[in-house]
């Protein structure tokens, strides 16, 4: 064995390959991508052009590419006043943790590429994808400013209310499948009975869920730049901040991963084959290109909707998305004992 | 106390220093937070609001204004009349001929002149296309205060339509200083009046795009909808004014109630809303800007009318050498006679109001006889609009606070002038 | 015909207003995404050429000066300024003291009122205003430089358009041509 082989043989080793490669660096790709489009969508609606002059060629998609330059070499500034390594640590385990959900995702339905036993995959990723959002609140705390405070506040109702309807809408697919495991989910979606047409209800609750709780212009109520500044990060600067941003990106980019393989069919109508490239790349690239469409709608509803208050969006929750998770979850149920599936 | 802190050297106590204005403290209930929104904050103007909040609820709010104070009156007495306009304007260069208007007025009543009538309805023309930027301006600042991005973008961009317009009309995109002592300085260019009308129909249609993009919105709607309720008492309590006045039920309009200029010729509405909240305040701009275009209708077709006379009172303008008139034959620009440098206006007070896009701004004028005013006393409307967030923010959550500030369209530099 | 106050009232939710009014708001915004009829300004590529009678940069003909100071008088914001230059009467051929105007552009606001009052027409404004200088003590031009229009530097490369007002879009950019008006 060479030495060539042997480096492959690592990156192609699933925890590493999904942890690394579809977490970190794909998506940093697809944030990249989805951030200009999410400028140039909204730039055409509002009858601009958006990011230009860098790269005219490329319609300005160099200009991301600068920000990020710009946010990687800018002083990062820490005050006195905070609480110096909670301020430091938290956006980074905040990012390092909503990269965790991948581990227990299959790209792929052949066993020998999956990085952990699928069986109880459903619920180990939704359990993971709970976890940064503790980060967060504790950055704010650490920052020991007012507006950072309010903001914590905020990110932790917001989270709670709509993650909960994210977890049961997808829950909803383990019960419509009575499995746990994801693989057989997607399987379930066999000749395109994919459950957002099955069970539109839990899609729905999913998909509005994500949207505000992944905190994207303008469902950001935790840090809502009129009144709280930048909320929890407001003390953030340069590449801690943008660490911050990269992380909220991240975690939309797993949701959106989640939500493929529930409710759009995963790698199907592909079936992968035993290989690395027919049973690996090629489902990995297909569940990456679904959710990268997810995103693009949702960065597409920026352009036409405003803030909500947060007393409403917590009042929607509640009355609203979460008894629509729970009847979407009925649904799943009622579809399974009447054998629709 | 003040000779203490000025007599004694360095002994200042503490107790003092409290007594001084800046130094008011209070004591803070117990589970009170106080936030400081601005000067230097995105959702706040050149303005502060100190707001003490309980949970997520305003228990009590400051508005602190004055950041940006020029001393517009003071420096009005260090110059000559004329210089009075293109300074004035300055409070709000937005809405420039609005906001100076009433100081033209004031030194003709001083005067004892009257513009000739084309002049007034050139006037007219530029106040209304002046109204109309300004709500789009109001609409913008209030759409990226409830996070709407595209309602930031679009009103800004059909301002510029206006802009355009009032820059052909007066060669300036802002700061036109256009009406002057006698009447105004330019007349309306060849082809101004159709351009003008295919605004008006441009404008109609976007308004309906407006409505459907977010006055209508429902997250919108239930962003403004009971939110920043002004009863109509309370509002004529306060003396608050303009659209916001009206959005809360009480006819009072300054076109209607004291017309000026032509405006008691031109058939048009005030629109008066029941409600009082910050959507009412938003459909109050919507159907006044409707209004707007019907007056610039038929601002429009008057002029067509009454093509070619004359814009400049006889005082300045029958003794213009003939160069004078050869210019304003060829290019509408009213030459001003070299007396308008150091005119002298006659001893007196007087007193003029005008209608601007915030609401009723007037001057009080006075006048010893010399080449400079004695005084000049202006009250903005946004000056008078400011109290109303100590009133109103009270019992709003915080979220609310850039929906009520965007709603009353409170602009700083016109308020501490 | 005077203006009449009208009440008026915010108008009524229908039954399905909620459904309805997401919907049209998508709707708007997905027209507007398939076709942004945006009149952004591609600024260096292409420039507004502005009208005439825009209240650009100062320029003095010197022959039509009568030293008369109205200009100086007038200038609100005390821009103009009058200087004594020694200067030969051809007739005589005595030197003598003459008045000129002179600008600093630090000052200036563009009211355009000192070429209201000029009584001969000395002063014109060139319709132009993206003229660059490189430090302060530049803006305040003397004699010479203010009886020629400012270098035009920047936006040269770029195609002169200018705004028409329509009836659909707003503004419309139309390519200027040298010597076509309006």
């Amino acid at each position: 064995m060479n030495w060539i082989e042997l480096i492959i043989k690592i990156i192609i080793w699933p925890p590493l390959w999904q942890l690394i490669v579809l977490g970190l660096i794909v998506p940093l790709v697809v944030v990249i991508g989805i951030l200009w489009f999410e400028r140039k969508t909204a730039a055409r609606v509002q009858r601009r052009f958006g990011p230009l002059h860098v790269s005219p060629q490329l319609g300005g998609a160099l200009q991301l590419i600068a920000d990020l330059m710009r946010y990687a070499f800018q002083e990062v500034i820490i005050p006195k006043t905070v609480d110096k390594g909670v301020f430091l640590l938290a956006p980074l385990t905040a990012l390092v943790l909503s990269i965790v959900p991948l581990v227990a995702v299959p790209f792929t339905s052949v066993a020998r590429w999956w990085p952990i036993p699928m069986d109880y995959s459903v619920l180990i990723s939704l359990a993971l994808s709970t976890v940064s959002a503790i980060f967060i609140v504790l950055a704010s705390w650490a920052s020991n400013n007012k507006f950072s405070i309010i903001g914590g506040m905020r990110e932790s109702y917001m989270i709670t209310a709509y993650e909960i309807a994210i977890i049961i809408s997808i829950l909803s697919t383990a019960a419509m499948t009575l499995s746990y495991n994801f693989v057989d989910v997607v399987n379930a979606q066999e000749g395109w009975k994919w459950f957002a047409v099955l069970n539109p209800l839990a899609f729905l609750a999913a998909f509005i869920g994500v949207l505000m709780a992944t905190s994207g212009f303008p469902f950001e109520i935790p840090e809502s730049e009129n009144e709280v500044v930048a909320g929890p990060y407001t003390e953030y600067s340069g590449l801690l901040y943008g660490v911050n941003m990269g992380a909220a990106y991240i975690k939309r980019f797993v949701y959106s991963v989640l939500i493929t393989l529930a409710f759009f069919g995963g790698w199907l109508p592909y079936h992968p084959g035993t290989g690395f490239l027919s049973g690996y790349l090629y489902p990995s690239i297909i569940v990456v290109v679904k959710a990268t469409i997810l995103m693009a709608i949702f960065s597409f509803l920026r352009a036409v909707y405003g803030r909500y208050r947060l007393d409403q969006a917590l009042d929607f929750a509640w009355k609203i998305l979460f008894p629509l998770a729970l009847f979407g979850l009925g649904l799943g149920i009622l579809e399974a004992y009447l054998g629709l599936i | 106390m003040s000779a203490r802190i000025s007599g004694i050297s360095g002994k200042v106590g503490f107790n003092d220093l409290k007594q001084l204005p800046g130094f008011w403290t209070r004591k803070l209930g117990k589970d009170l937070y106080e936030v400081f929104i601005g000067p230097q904050h995105p959702g706040s103007g050149h303005m502060r609001i100190i707001i003490r909040v309980d949970g997520d609820v305003i228990v009590e709010a400051d508005p602190d204004m004055g950041y940006v104070h020029r001393t517009m009156e003071k420096l009005g007495e260090g110059r000559e009349w004329i210089k009075g306009i293109p300074l004035y304007e300055r409070m709000a260069i937005h809405d420039a001929c609005n906001v100076t208007l009433p100081y033209v007025e004031a030194v003709e009543k001083l005067l004892g002149i009257e513009p000739p009538l084309r002049a007034k309805y050139l006037r007219v023309l530029l106040c209304e296309i002046n109204r109309i930027a300004a709500f789009l301006y109001g609409f913008g600042i209030f759409g990226v205060f409830v996070g709407h991005s595209t309602m930031y973008m679009w009103p800004f961009g059909d301002r510029e339509v206006w802009v355009e317009l009032a820059d052909w009309l007066t060669g300036a995109r802002l700061t036109h200083s256009y009406p002057i002592f006698g009447g105004v300085r330019r007349d309306a260019p060849e082809g101004f009046t159709d351009s003008l009308r295919k605004a008006i129909r441009y404008m109609r249609k976007r308004l309906e795009e407006y409505r459907k993009i977010y006055v209508d919105n429902p997250v919108i709607r239930a962003r403004l909808e009971d939110v920043g309720v002004i009863p109509r008492n309370l509002a004529i309590e306060l003396g608050i004014t303009g659209p916001n006045l009206r959005a809360s039920g009480v006819e009072y309009d300054v076109r209607y109630n004291a017309p000026y200029e032509v405006y008691d010729e031109l058939d048009f509405e005030i629109p008066v809303f029941q409600e009082g909240d910050s959507l009412a305040r938003v459909w109050q701009r919507v159907e006044e800007i409707k209004q707007s275009l019907h007056i610039l209708e038929q601002v429009a077709d008057w002029l067509d009318k009454h093509k070619g006379e004359q814009i400049m009172h006889d005082r300045f303008w029958k003794t213009a050498p003939p160069l004078y008139k050869k210019v304003f034959q060829e290019t509408g620009r009213v030459k001003l006679v070299p007396v308008f440098a150091l005119l002298k206006v006659p001893k007196g007070k007087a007193y003029a109001r005008a209608e601007t896009a915030r609401g009723e701004i007037s001057y009080y004028v006075e006048s010893n006889g010399a080449n400079k005013p004695y005084r000049v006393r202006i009250v903005s409307a946004s000056a008078r609009n400011a109290i109303v967030f100590k009133y109103i923010l009270p019992g709003h959550r915080v979220m609310d606070l850039p929906t009520i500030y965007g709603s009353i369209d409170y602009f700083p530099p016109e308020g501490d002038r | 015909m005077p203006p009449k106050p009208v009440p008026k009232t915010k108008p009524k939710r229908g039954i399905f207003h909620k459904f309805k009014g997401n919907l049209e708001a998508i709707i708007v915004g997905v027209k507007y995404f398939f076709d942004p009829e945006r009149f952004t300004l591609v600024y260096p590529k292409e420039y507004t050429k502005l009208r005439e009678g825009y209240r650009g940069f100062i320029v003095l003909i010197k022959d039509k000066c009568i030293h008369c100071a109205s200009c100086a008088r007038i200038c609100p914001a005390s821009a103009m300024k009058m200087i004594r230059i020694p200067q030969k009467d051809p007739k005589t051929g005595k030197t003598k003291m003459v008045m000129w105007p002179v600008i600093n552009y630090q000052r200036c606001i563009f009211c355009g009122m000192c070429v209201d009052v000029c009584p001969t027409e000395a002063l014109y404004h060139v319709p132009y205003h993206d003229v660059v200088y490189e430090n302060l003590a530049e803006m305040d031009i003397d004699l010479e430089s203010f009886t020629k229009p400012p270098e035009y530097k920047t936006a040269k490369e770029g195609i002169p358009v200018r705004y028409v007002i329509d009836e659909e879009k707003g503004l419309v950019k139309v390519p200027y041509k040298e010597g076509e008006e309006k």
